[in-house]
């Protein structure tokens, strides 16, 4: 298990673990913050597959998909904020309960656009199915939900690797992006311009979610190495 | 909506095999303030008055002490948080001018009460001091002290080993038990001190100042420990040091000083609830200001 503070081996055997409690009370957060985003990938994989395959019998499921990780953003919101009054948290224990206060706001927010999608899938009654943008929007599913899963597992190992390496998987992610804009925009003639904007809606929110997780990956960096991935260059998210 | 989450979160997303196993009910079940008053009242105090001869030291103070939960009392010195305290295992008997009016219950019983005899409340409601104050004897004497006197019949050794194994002190001192309690930092005393108050098996624990004389790893030291002993005992803490109360306690009883006509100086209880919410949202300015370290 990967734990903020995984051992005690300056302590003597047998001696009582200092600030056990707080360390788990810390774990419990950091199990929170994974479970949370666990939840957001599956609803964005459900809301891709709304968008992708026209599958409006799903999209109750991704709107209801959705209450678990509000419930769950609360409870980790209130809790952290409860520690950092009455813990007087430090150092890595600091950093860590600033990120995750930010680490929720980011899962929160992509928990949203997940349901976004569906709705705007749902308003359209379904999109015009063309193999081309139907491809290209399926890749951007399979490569957003890939950044967002590799943040979770960031939080899940405490791993700083995945934030220094987050912003060249998100080029891929914006490469597609902007090829799935010139797409749709080659064929709004043939799809109806509705249809067109409602389509780079859906684009730009899972772009959006793909960014979300890098933010994530780059504060789980932070709360290991102290600094974030790009601090020399702009940290702050986009 | 726990059974739809489960759900969702059997459905993996191949992580770590610990990255949801996070209990839901466990998550949304409500803590600090929303948590309802489940655990029973062991010591009731209902306008509690207490005097030194003509001075009043404290007045009208009535709050409730749970079972199985850490009440911490905070405040600035001289606003009688001490004395109350002293007033759960009658230790205000000791001094002669002392007057205590008002309702002490322990159990249902009143402990100020003609019947009760204090030694026998003592057993019940046991204490630790500001400083570490071993007897000057053997660690296992120490322990051994109390039971001895009150008629323990059964294995001797066996007692002293898991009471020090209870104070988190069996592991350091397994080896030296004939030696002096005096050899032991005084951390290790402190923790010797908590477990000659259980060896009497109490079910409350009063704690004046217990971490004051300890460097900050003891005091941490003795923190976990009472997180652990609540799990058996009720524990009162009086602390000057606010951060403590919020770190360690379930409960925070914050007192103040309110100066008279004739500059008397009486404690009054300001505010007692949760600890969470006497950290982030007091609902006395009074309060506000003194954690917020404006006063006091």
């Amino acid at each position: 298990m990967t734990t903020l503070h995984p051992d005690h081996d300056h302590e003597q055997e047998g001696e009582i673990e200092i600030r056990h409690h707080f360390d788990d009370e810390l774990d419990e957060i950091r199990r929170g913050l994974v479970q949370m985003g666990s939840l957001v990938v599956e609803n964005t994989r459900r809301a891709g597959e709304v968008a992708v395959e026209n599958r409006l019998d799903l999209v109750d499921a991704v709107r209801d998909g959705d209450q678990p990780v509000n419930a769950l953003y609360r409870i980790l919101e209130k809790r952290t904020f409860e520690i950092l009054a009455l813990q007087q948290p430090v150092a890595s224990d600091l950093r860590f309960l600033i990120a995750a206060t930010r680490i929720l706001y980011e899962t929160e927010r992509s928990g949203d656009l997940a349901v976004n999608i569906a709705n705007r899938v749902a308003a359209q009654n379904g999109f015009p199915q063309l193999a081309e943008i139907q491809s290209l929007l399926g890749r951007l599913v399979t490569e957003s939900t890939k950044i967002f899963t590799s943040a979770v597992e960031a939080i899940a190992n405490l791993d700083p690797e995945i934030g220094i390496n987050a912003e060249e998987s998100d080029d891929v992610v914006d490469d597609i992006t902007e090829r799935f804009f010139g797409t749709v925009h080659a064929h709004s003639a043939e799809i109806g311009l509705e249809s067109a904007v409602e389509l780079s809606h859906v684009g730009r929110f899972l772009e959006r979610i793909a960014d979300h997780g890098v933010n994530i990956s780059q504060n789980v960096t932070y709360v290991m190495t102290g600094t974030f991935p790009d601090e020399d260059s702009d940290h702050l998210p986009e | 909506m726990v059974n739809d989450m489960d759900e969702v979160t059997n459905t993996n997303v191949g992580l770590a095999p610990d990255a949801a196993d996070i209990d839901l009910d466990e998550m949304i079940a409500p803590t600090g303030d929303e948590a309802d008053d489940a655990n029973p009242v062991i010591i009731d105090v209902e306008d509690l008055n207490v005097f030194y001869g003509d001075f009043h030291a404290v007045k009208n103070v009535s709050l409730p002490v749970r079972q199985n939960e850490i009440t911490a009392l905070i405040g600035p010195s001289g606003c009688g948080k001490s004395t109350v305290l002293r007033c759960f295992n009658r230790m205000n008997d000791l001094i002669e001018t002392a007057r205590v009016e008002g309702k002490v219950e322990y159990h249902g019983v009143d402990l100020y009460s003609k019947k009760v005899d204090p030694v026998e409340v003592r057993r019940h409601v046991g204490m630790v001091f500001q400083k570490p104050n071993p007897f000057p004897k053997s660690i296992y004497d120490n322990i051994a002290f109390g039971p001895k006197i009150a008629g323990y019949k059964d294995n001797m050794d066996d007692l002293v080993e898991e009471t020090l194994h209870r104070a988190a002190l069996w592991e350091e001192v397994k080896d030296k038990l004939n030696e002096s309690a005096y050899a032991l930092s005084g951390g290790q005393q402190q923790r010797l001190c908590i477990a000659r108050a259980i060896a009497t098996s109490p079910d409350v624990l009063l704690m004046d100042e217990p971490a004051s004389a300890l460097d900050p790893i003891a005091t941490l030291r003795i923190e976990e420990l009472m997180y652990e002993l609540k799990k058996d005992y009720s524990i009162v803490i009086v602390t000057h040091n606010m951060q403590q109360a919020a770190r360690v306690s379930d409960r925070t009883a914050f007192f103040s000083i309110e100066v008279g006509d004739g500059g008397q100086r009486t404690g009054r209880l300001v505010e007692f609830d949760h600890t969470t919410t006497i950290f982030t949202n007091p609902h006395e300015q009074e309060t506000e200001d003194y954690i917020t370290g404006r006063f006091g």
